[in-house]
């Protein structure tokens, strides 16, 4: 089909260029004296910043923060794991939506509706709690330590719950069964047994939490910022954004750190996971474990996963649809209710910056993700198909850019676009969106490729076909369902992308993300949460028409005939 | 069809190390026989079948297809599979999963672009013959493991091609459902008059499907005949070794008698089959399955082929027991009659029949 040794070699460099350019550029540049020449070799960039003396409290911050996310999500998700797994709990499809549909909310968005409920002078919620029991002052303060953790903890508890909920139903049941009938009671069990089994899974979700959370921006620039809290994320946006003294090289001597821990951390963390494939017992026999019963306590655990999941999926756009209406932020009330109005949507339609930062996100997402899934296609292709040295190197590499804090990665490609003309470009911002997001492309298509057995293929070609009816009648049509998942996923990232974006972005190459962190950041909370429900409708859109394509291009082979 | 094969070889590098897949095999494949290689897992017999439907490609050889030249890496010959007018049946099945039944067996025919009322009676033919008529809707998903082998096999005949061939076709299924369908195969078969080769690494299945049986071992087909001869009376060590249980006892040809020797081995002499005509003197192996050895009376045993020993261990596994039998050093095992009154320990009479044990070369 392809000469295989050009086109591995081909890959290799384009995704080398990718994943590793940003990185040398950072190297280089956390020892540069200048931005636009590198001028002479100087460790002066890494004195100034590890010898600030807001350090230790930022990196003390970062700790807490990262942590404290990792506790909650992981909690959280072993607690719906289990309760969906091993209880009688009425109404289970809810599960999966807690698990799924939390992704289609962008971060900044999921932030900036805590903040319009939970900030301390104007907090809708507040509000309501003072007007109820007469207080003077606000009961909670978002802009906390604890606020962000929170609210980190429950945007990354999707992706907890994905790695401890397979653990958890994976488990051989018989393991539990031997320690009941020894005589322990349900909860000895689960503390005795269960639990440490599941350790490699808990670990390893705690793990990779750490690491989103260390490269989060969203939570800690919308609401850290405000309350003057910074995590080195924010640390290194603050380097590079104060306008006229932005200090890339200071920026990337810190950003070498945060990559050497995230580095590390991933490393830690495919040690876990290649580890918990010994230690978690899967049974062939397919029993399914005996349910424990509820009774009593039936009813109220359904009303806490029921609040959990209207936390997570309703409240965020509620608020956002609430705040979009009206002038100012208002309790709910019939005032605030007859003030209701389109004048925030209104004005963001009419505003040049927001329907740009509009037009280059759905270019992004829509060209972006195309080019991206087409590259992945390649990619996936060279690694199932084609086992060898080269096509190894090439996975690990495409690989690589999982462990990369975006804002990190962001500040490696300045330092390479300053030198091309394609510096303050939109094609700036595609190659470091591609080069960020490529696993996202190349997971599904290459489980794609895994599934199509190579008798599949050969069957074809003995049935008289070449290989171009093959491709076109058996490879293509059985991979659709991968290509449209890895598509999907890539343009939904695209079009809410933020930590790169906020370095590569320019006068001119405003994105959706960047925008709303400007409205954020200006207290324009009304055209904010209009556009917000702008991005959150055409995201969601999006996933559907290429869900519906997909299932259709599928189909067609069978009607076809 | 008839298929000659002369000195194909097929070289692997695995580690830096070579290994000979197919080490010069010359061969021919008579036709509308059944055909089988039979052998050990990585004696090459897949690499064969896979030479000559074209989807691997030897390092040198010819491959004869009829009278056409398929494959020749002297003269730069190579017909694509596509182009060469087989039916196969994968191992796995190779249904391809976004399609009916209907299009998994039509695609044969849609690829040589037959006009669709031909493809439709062919296809009903097809499906009407492994008995799976009224299937032609149902997604290709939703077959048992017997079915989707019925599939394939309907794919396989649909385009009536000369020669079908077959790789392991038969296991991924139970045990059960591969004794009949195994029986269902041969008649199938048997009906079409067709040239089929078939690949298994299981003797049983092997000695009930063919008309022929190739042994291979390390890239080399060592021996060809038909069940019986290959079982009864096979030239090689380990092909008697491999189609069924034997027991091997070294020992020496004494004399010769017509088409048996009498064999001075560590049990006693014992006169056997020598149809390899081993001569007088020379060093040889008997070679006796554990079926054709018999419990004779204590009181009467004095005739040919008889030998005394101890029970040393007897196992009942329903239909038979499993016996092993102590004559000094030597083990022999042994089937015996469910119904015999025997124990562990006892002292017994054993004989075989001089024309069910033959002499092998050592």
């Amino acid at each position: 089909m392809f000469k295989k040794p050009t086109l591995t070699t081909t890959l290799i460099v384009i995704v080398g260029f990718l994943t590793l350019c940003p990185v040398i550029m950072l190297l280089l540049g956390s020892f540069s004296k200048d931005f636009v020449s590198f001028g002479q070799f100087t460790t002066i960039k890494y004195v100034e910043a590890y010898t600030d003396p807001d350090f230790a409290a930022i990196l003390w911050n970062t700790v807490i923060f990262t942590v404290g996310s990792a506790l909650v999500a992981t909690l959280l998700a072993l607690f719906l794991a289990y309760v969906n797994t091993r209880t009688d709990l009425p109404f289970k499809f809810i599960f999966k939506v807690i698990a799924i549909v939390p992704m289609m909310i962008p971060h900044i968005l999921f932030s900036v509706s805590w903040v319009l409920l939970l900030n301390p002078s104007n907090g809708t919620l507040n509000r309501l709690i003072m007007d109820l029991f007469g207080l003077k002052e606000a009961l909670f303060n978002i802009y906390t330590l604890p606020g962000m953790i929170l609210v980190e903890g429950l945007l990354d508890l999707p992706i907890a719950y994905l790695i401890i909920a397979p653990a958890m139903s994976a488990f051989d049941v018989s393991l539990e069964e031997s320690s009941k009938v020894c005589g322990a009671s349900n909860l000895r069990t689960l503390m005795r047994v269960t639990l440490p089994v599941l350790r490699p899974a808990i670990l390893a979700s705690a793990i990779l939490v750490i690491v989103r959370s260390l490269a989060s921006f969203a939570v800690p620039s919308v609401i850290g910022m405000p309350g003057r809290i910074y995590v080195l994320s924010t640390h290194i946006y603050r380097n590079i954004a104060s306008g006229f003294a932005a200090d890339f090289g200071k920026a990337a001597a810190i950003g070498m750190s945060a990559l050497a821990a995230s580095i590390t951390l991933i490393y830690i963390y495919r040690y876990l996971t290649s580890e918990s494939g010994k230690f978690v017992t899967i049974s062939s026999r397919g029993f399914k474990p005996t349910l424990i019963k509820l009774k009593n306590a039936k009813y109220p655990l359904f009303v806490i996963v029921g609040i959990l999941s209207f936390i997570l999926i309703l409240l965020p756009v509620l608020v956002l649809f609430y705040t979009s209406m009206l002038p100012y932020s208002m309790v709910p009330s019939a005032k605030a209710f007859s003030m209701m109005s389109w004048d925030n949507w209104i004005e963001v339609l009419k505003d040049p910056i927001s329907l740009l930062s509009l037009k280059n996100s759905l270019f992004l997402g829509v060209v972006g993700a195309t080019i991206g899934t087409t590259l992945s296609i390649f990619v996936s292709y060279v690694i199932v198909k084609i086992r060898s040295t080269a096509s190894g190197l090439l996975e690990s590499l495409s690989f690589l850019s999982f462990s990369f804090p975006g804002i990190v990665i962001g500040v490696g490609f300045m330092w390479f676009f300053v030198r091309t003309p394609i510096y303050g470009t939109i094609t700036a911002l595609m190659i470091g969106y591609i080069a960020t997001y490529l696993p996202y492309g190349i997971r599904p298509i290459s489980s794609a490729f895994v599934q199509i057995h190579s008798h599949l293929e050969e069957s074809s070609r003995v049935c008289g076909a070449g290989p171009f009816y093959t491709m076109r009648r058996i490879v293509i049509p059985l991979l659709i369902p991968g290509i449209v998942s890895g598509w999907i996923l890539m343009a939904s990232m695209f079009l809410r992308e933020l930590t790169l974006s906020v370095v590569l972005s320019r006068p001119g190459t405003e994105v959706l993300a960047v925008q709303i962190l400007h409205f954020a950041e200006d207290g324009l909370w009304g055209q904010l949460s209009a556009l917000g429900i702008i991005m959150i409708f055409i995201s969601s859109a999006l996933v559907i028409l290429a869900a519906v394509l997909g299932n259709k291009l599928t189909k067609m082979e069978v009607v076809n005939k | 069809m008839e298929i000659r094969i002369k000195g194909l070889t097929r070289n692997y590098y695995s580690e830096g190390k070579q290994i000979k897949a197919l080490d010069g095999v010359d061969l021919t494949i008579p036709a509308n026989k059944i055909f089988t290689l039979l052998g050990p897992s990585g004696c090459g017999k897949t690499t064969l079948l896979r030479c000559i439907v074209g989807l691997e490609t030897p390092d040198a050889g010819e491959i004869y297809i009829g009278d056409d030249l398929v494959w020749s890496s002297e003269k730069g010959i190579f017909v694509p599979p596509e182009n060469r007018g087989l039916g196969m049946v994968f191992q796995t099945y190779a249904i391809w999963p976004h399609m009916n039944v209907f299009d998994n067996v039509a695609y044969p025919l849609q690829t040589s672009k037959t006009p669709k009322d031909k493809i439709r009676q062919q296809v009903a033919k097809a499906l009407k013959f492994v008995q799976l008529d009224g299937f032609e809707n149902r997604p290709a998903t939703k077959l048992s493991g017997g079915q989707q082998q019925r599939v394939a096999l309907a794919r396989a005949l649909v385009a009536e091609p000369k020669v079908i061939l077959f790789d392991e076709p038969l296991s991924n299924l139970d045990a059960k459902l591969r004794e009949e369908t195994r029986k269902e195969l041969r008649s199938f078969l048997t009906e079409l008059q067709i040239t089929a080769i078939y690949v298994t690494h299981d003797r049983i299945e092997a000695l009930a499907l063919s008309d022929l049986i190739a042994v291979m071992r390390a890239g080399k087909i060592i021996e060809i005949g038909d069940p019986k001869k290959i079982y009864f009376n096979s030239d090689d060590k380990f092909v008697a070794d491999f189609i069924g249980r034997a027991n091997l006892i070294k020992g020496k040809v004494e004399k010769l008698e017509g088409e048996h020797a009498v064999f001075a081995s560590e049990i006693g002499s014992i006169v056997a089959l020598n149809s390899q005509g081993i001569p007088v003197g020379k060093k040889a192996m008997l070679c006796v399955r554990p079926e054709f050895i018999r419990l004779a009376q204590q009181q009467t045993a004095d005739g040919q082929n008889i030998f005394s020993g101890k029970m040393e261990s007897l196992i009942f596994i329903g239909e038979a027991y499993e016996g092993e039998i102590r004559i000094g050093d030597t083990l022999l095992t042994t089937t015996i009659e469910p119904t015999e009154n025997i124990v562990e320990g006892d002292n017994i009479s054993i004989s075989f029949d001089p024309d069910h044990c033959f002499l092998l070369s050592a």
